[in-house]
């Protein structure tokens, strides 16, 4: 095998139709310049074809830039199914790498080798069953996750105690049953072998006494002497009640110690805008139930914490054409982003340009928000025509729904910007309707100021004790905040006066400077509590006892009393049970069995404020605004959609998902427009100096249709230095190290050159591709309403009959020994709704036991997720539309699959599934080559080899760990099936559909999938099978799919798109 | 002399193979008749036997799990906290009661991961422990007394009704089918149409 040539497409996979000289490359190898010819006509050819085939649907969609402009690198790439040397193992470095992602004890694989049938298994009882627990059968628990203080609310699956699966709680008003990627993987966070374990002073490990009784002399000295004036706490924003109570005793134990919030998550310019307008600490809450026009002022809201679950939803809902009226999503932003892939109307422009919009919208809307609308564009400099005319138009849309409509400021925008919004919705009456204010839950100030005052109070000398307890600080904050200066002893030469103490999960970048280290216990192993966004409480109880001695984050703060210890369930219960009051105390155990069981505690949702905005605070906001640089490129610093900010880097599931919009997995790049590529002679995987106030950082460049130009964008929470963190080190680069805290998202001024060297991302993008058909549909309302030709003969191809012999040539599967009950397994995929999340990702791997294969395996097209989400652009290659649609096995009712295998062992149900039987597959690939969906996945290597104990107690018991050389793919979660339906078998009844949910239909924020029995008209997956959007995916084919998807819909403003013929019309883009 | 050759190059490896076919299928290979030694003398012979106790006083989760549940010594203690309560035999059971440490059971009944066995489903439908577990009320100490083979399910998943009892006698280790072949034959048609029992041969239905 190593004898094949690096550059040769792999030859046992059918090389394409449409280039057969391609493949033949290689005899053709040794005459250069006759290769050259050749290659050449081949790539004519292609391409005149490819026009020609292209052409008549109108539109053409393609999935990244390469495949659009068809240059030769991308078509000899990507032509073979499996990528060049996907057959091939890990070598070298590449090699020690997996296995150290694997975290790979070989001594393991001997012993599991052999047998199936090991003689002396033993089987381990319990001594005392606990009364809930029916061994064999899972329980769930109501918890909840705190990020960035705000919490939601979990519903996690236990099997024998050992939570196996993170779902949201239904009952909660924010979750509504969804979860985000971060709420599931932090169940893999849990098991993290890799999380700090030792609680040390120094390097020497103490004993949780010591450091209590350390804490205790401390405090009892300060509380004497000075009142804790030189102690100082730096800690995430707190918005669960009992650790404000608990910090609120410690303050007045120690009146002058001050506590600093602080998290890297973006918001704090809207609580800064809101705590000035409103005088008080509020936060906004949007309704989009509501909204007909949304307008998006680089707000990415169907992604942000904390609201985003919730929103999606809404905004789900209102895609719907069976629901009414579509809303009309308006997106002004500089990168491509999730929201802005869903926008009607899409305006590419610099971030600093977007107060000159706010600014404009303001004065066009008029009312109270034209006078602060003008004070603002005098700040923010004449805006360019074409944005203009843009501003013009949703201005009018927005005032023939005033009342109906809302207008969102960008997490990263000035404050500035949120006035202007604001002032935008009290125009037109939308406050109240779609938009309200409530209490904030974590009410003090957690924006880069805190850090500033705080660094500035250590130079000063005013502090010896510093608490921290904010996620790793050192590494998110920017570059010149200060803190890993007067933290590292290098710097600062009277660092011995200064004692510090850090509170992590991780060994990380901020530990390294602590002179004491406490590992904290995950919240899945302590009580705690929290409220959501709305001001929802969730009581948080743990799943499992703390894995790796954690210290729960109560009791460490609870050392600070200087009281008897107690643990952190009494901590949580004493407090709850305080807050009712002598008339509370007698039925508190009724209710508090409640809360924890429901997971919520009623009442508890903010109501809203009628306070009304102070004119006076929002013109002193635009008046304070500060433009950024201009000239050269303009720097975005971004959160990524994987990690974060970093606090996810060492989580393997989220490093392998692919990021939602560029598709590269495990690390991050410098994301350009094509035409400033264009300028700056930069392709894609070049590397390039990104030069930023005097700071340089070497960057991997990618190419990516939709940013806006003259703009580089760069993901923050890469590069990180870890001690322990093994699966974070190493992986992309860190933006922080150019951040400042004047500038902390985006500034004029960069500047990027190319240097030597180039970078190979891993992407999912490229494979799996299909090849230039009508698949992922989406078109205008009116369009569907009244078809034009060509979107006839789209709809005729992927809706129409089919003709049988020519397409409808296999056998048909006899169902006549399906059973009494006659289920008819299906799904429906609504792209209308699909935002492309990656919820669903993470909840598949979850569920199924899907291994992570790391970046080399996924650059060789090994990556193992069963469902992938397929992202196409669409129009102008600079300014695309973007549509979202996610494959998994499509469980056809004529599979391909089933009739290449060799043995059997991919076979049809009785119930119209496409059975993976993992025992009988040798491994053959027939089945993969066979599918025109690419939606089955090959262990190419024992990817689920050595794992730790802990990582083992991850796995769902109700799925096969497929091992090496066996094919796996989506079964419609058919574990979820069989257990509902021996349920539902005992008990003598059918299955309801309410019961069974697949996993990413379950955890979809916006509904997009549902699934269900075909048989039962009135199962929602049968109405939405009937839809008239409803199609299938390469109908043409014949395979019947049994996942139908429904076309995507858009609401265009009639106004733009007669102003922007160049959209609509049906372009010949594919030929260049 | 060539023609015993040729009979010989097709009968050597006929009988090879054939030999291999039997010889996997065998008690030898599929682990049955083969009783286990436990770290407990536990005699089903005496309670299951004797004192006629009934399978899910113990084994309580058998119709509402997947698994039939190995009971817990709180389950043993039960009652020998009461009856033999000195006796020498329990003193390890005792001993792992007052520790709070489990008794480490050796598994008689295996099979393999990628095989999805629920015990609830197959008692509800009138498959007795019986059928597959055999007479347990006579074993000293367990032993497998089915081959668990893939064939040996799906001869009973093909066509069940043969290995269908009425639910009173569902853990009754000496009920049989009636001798006469009709009147067995009608009863098996009366429970599976009682029970809605019916073929399940989708690989789904134990592979997933």
């Amino acid at each position: 095998m190593n004898t094949k040539p690096d550059s040769a497409p792999a030859q046992d996979t059918p090389s394409s139709f449409a280039l057969p000289v391609v493949s033949g490359r290689n005899e053709a190898a040794p005459h250069a310049h006759a290769h050259d010819d050749v290659v050449n006509e081949a790539l004519e050819h292609a391409s005149t074809r490819a026009v020609a085939a292209e052409g008549s649907y109108g539109k053409t969609y393609w999935l990244g830039l390469e495949e659009k402009l068809a240059t030769p690198e991308f078509l000899e790439e990507t032509r073979p199914e499996f990528p060049v040397g996907a057959d091939l193992p890990p070598t070298g470095f590449a090699r020690r790498e997996f296995m150290q992602l694997l975290g790979a004890s070989l001594a393991l694989a001997g012993a599991t080798a052999c047998s199936t049938r090991p003689q002396d298994e033993r089987m381990v009882a319990y001594t005392k069953t606990p009364p809930e627990v029916v061994p064999g059968n899972p329980l769930h628990y109501a918890s909840g996750m705190t990020l960035g203080g705000h919490t939601s609310g979990l519903l996690i699956t236990a099997r024998e105690g050992r939570p196996v699966k993170i779902e949201g709680n239904p009952q909660h008003p924010i979750n509504q049953g969804a979860a985000g990627i971060f709420e599931q993987a932090f169940l893999l966070s849990l098991y993290d072998p890799q999380r700090a374990r030792v609680l040390r002073q120094g390097n020497n490990p103490r004993s949780l006494r010591v450091l209590a009784e350390d804490i205790s002399t401390l405090v009892s000295q300060k509380a004497v002497a000075d009142g804790g004036s030189r102690l100082r706490f730096l800690t995430e924003p707190i918005s669960s009640p009992m650790l404000r109570d608990v910090t609120g005793r410690i303050q007045k134990k120690l009146p002058n110690a001050r506590f600093h919030a602080f998290a890297s998550l973006s918001g704090t310019a809207a609580a800064e805008a809101n705590r000035a307008l409103f005088g008080q600490p509020v936060q906004a809450l949007h309704d989009l139930t509501r909204a007909d026009i949304i307008v998006s002022l680089d707000a990415d809201f169907l992604e942000s914490r904390p609201e985003n679950l919730a929103v999606s939803r809404q905004f789900g809902d209102r895609r719907d054409p069976k629901n009414g009226e579509l809303n009309r999503l308006y997106v002004a932003e500089s990168r491509m982003s999730i929201t802005g892939g869903m926008a009607d109307h899409r305006l590419r422009v610099k971030s600093a340009e977007i107060l000159g919009i706010a600014a404009a919208l303001a004065q066009a809307v008029g009312g109270p928000a034209a006078s602060l609308g003008a004070a603002a564009s005098g700040k923010a400099g004449t805006v360019r025509p074409e944005v203009s005319s843009w501003v013009q138009a949703v201005a009018q849309d927005l005032k023939s729904k005033a009342g109906r409509s809302v207008v969102l400021a960008g997490e990263r925008q000035p404050a500035a910007v949120h006035a202007l919004a604001q002032a935008i919705n009290a125009a037109l009456g939308n406050v109240g309707t779609t938009v309200k204010v409530v209490p904030a839950a974590a009410p003090e100030a957690s924006g880069l100021a805190e850090i500033s005052a705080l660094v500035a109070d250590i130079k000063a000398g005013k502090v010896d004790t510093l608490v921290i307890t904010a996620t790793n600080p050192v590494y998110a904050l920017p570059v010149d905040a200060g803190l890993a200066e007067v933290l590292d002893p290098k710097q600062n030469a009277n660092r011995k006066a200064l004692s510090v103490l850090y509170a992590g999960h991780y060994e990380d970048e901020t530990s390294k400077f602590a002179d004491w280290f406490v590992p904290l216990a995950h919240q899945l192993e302590t009580w705690s509590d929290g409220r959501a966004v709305d001001g929802t409480v969730s009581i948080a109880q743990p799943l499992i006892q703390p894995l790796f001695n954690g210290v729960p984050e109560a009791e460490l703060y609870a050392l600070f009393l200087d009281e008897p210890f107690r643990p952190a369930y009494q901590i949580l219960r004493d407090y709850w049970t305080a807050q009712g009051g002598e008339a509370g105390r007698a039925d508190f155990e009724t209710r508090w069995e409640t809360w924890v069981s429901e997971g919520v505690v009623p009442g508890s949702i903010a109501a809203a404020l009628t306070a009304t905005p102070d004119t006076g605070a929002a013109n002193a906001l635009v008046a304070a605004y500060q433009p950024p640089a201009a000239g050269e490129l303009e720097i975005n610093f971004v959160h990524d959609y994987k990690v974060l900010d970093g606090r996810f880097a060492n989580n393997a599931w989220l490093q392998e998902l692919p990021d939602p919009i560029t598709k590269i997995v495990w690390e991050n790049a410098a994301i350009l427009s094509p035409a400033t590529a264009k300028r700056l002679g930069l392709e894609n995987g070049h590397l390039a100096e990104l030069e930023y106030g005097g700071r340089k950082l070497q960057v991997p460049v990618t190419i990516l249709p939709g940013n806006a130009d003259d703009t580089v964008t760069v993901a923050l929470g890469y590069g990180r230095t870890g001690l322990h963190e093994v699966v974070a080190k190493g992986v992309g680069f860190n933006a922080n190290q150019l951040r400042t805290v004047n500038a902390p998202w985006f500034d004029g001024g960069a500047r990027l050159t190319k240097v030597r060297g180039s970078h190979t991302f891993a992407r999912t993008q490229y494979h799996w591709r299909m090849e230039g058909r009508p698949l992922a549909l989406d078109m205008s309302v009116s369009e569907l309403a009244h078809p034009s030709k060509e979107t006839e003969h789209v709809l005729e191809r992927v809706q129409g009959e089919l003709k049988l012999g020519k397409q409808n040539n296999l056998p048909d599967f006899d169902y006549a020994k399906t059973p009494a009950e006659g289920y008819k397994w299906g799904m429906s995929i609504d792209l209308s709704r699909c935002t492309g999340c990656n919820a669903c990702v993470v909840a598949c791997q979850a569920e199924n036991n899907i291994p992570v294969v790391g970046k080399e395996q996924v650059g060789r097209g090994r990556e193992m997720a069963w469902l992938r989400i397929d992202r196409y652009f669409q129009g102008d290659e600079n300014n695309p539309a973007m549509v979202m649609q996610p494959v998994a096995c499509v469980h056809c009712e004529k599979a391909p699959c089933e009739y290449v295998c060799p043995v059997n062992a991919t076979v049809h149900s009785d119930e119209g599934l496409n059975d993976m039987v993992y025992n009988r597959c040798i491994g053959t690939r027939y089945c993969s080559n066979n599918c025109p969906y690419k939606v089955r996945r090959f262990n190419y290597l024992h990817y689920t080899q050595g794992k730790t104990p802990t990582e083992k107690m991850l796995m769902n018991p109700d799925v096969t760990v497929r091992n090496r050389g066996v094919m796996e793919k989506c079964t419609y979660c058919v574990q979820r099936i069989e257990r509902v339906r021996i349920n539902a078998r005992v008990e003598k009844r059918l299955i309801q559909e309410k019961e069974l949910q697949t996993a990413c239909q379950q955890t979809c924020p916006t509904q997009a999938i549902a699934f269900g029995s075909l048989a039962d008209p009135a199962q929602r997956v049968t109405q939405l099978h009937e839809d008239e959007r409803a199609y299938r995916l390469l109908h043409e084919l014949g395979t019947r799919p049994r996942t139908a998807h429904l076309i995507r819909l858009r609401n265009p403003n009639p106004a733009l798109v007669a102003a922007a013929p160049a959209e609509s019309a049906p372009a010949h883009e594919g030929g260049h | 002399m060539s023609r015993l050759s040729a009979a010989m190059l097709l009968a050597v490896p006929a009988i090879a193979i054939g030999g291999l076919l039997a010889y996997v299928r065998s008690p030898h290979v599929t682990n049955q008749a083969h009783p286990v030694e436990q770290p407990i003398e536990f005699d089903h012979r005496h309670h299951a036997g004797d004192e006629q106790i009934d399978c899910r006083y113990c084994h309580w989760t058998v119709e509402k799990s997947p698994s039939a549940g190995i009971p817990s010594t709180t389950v043993c203690m039960s009652c020998h906290a009461q009856v033999w309560n000195k006796s020498p035999y329990l003193t390890e059971v005792r001993k792992a009661f007052f520790a709070d440490q489990p008794i480490p059971w050796v598994r008689v009944h295996n099979l393999p991961d990628f095989v999805y066995f629920n015990h609830s489903i197959h008692v509800g439908k009138g498959v007795g422990c019986a059928t597959c577990h055999g007479r347990v009320d006579q074993m000293g100490a367990i032993e497998q007394s089915a081959p668990l083979t893939m064939s040996w399910c799906l001869d009973c998943h093909r066509n069940p009704g043969p290995n269908l009892r009425p639910q009173e006698f569902i853990t009754s280790m000496t009920w049989a089918p009636p001798a006469e072949k009709a009147e067995a034959a009608a009863l098996a048609e009366k429970l599976s149409k009682e029970y809605d029992v019916h073929s399940r041969t989708s690989c789904s239905t134990c592979h997933r």
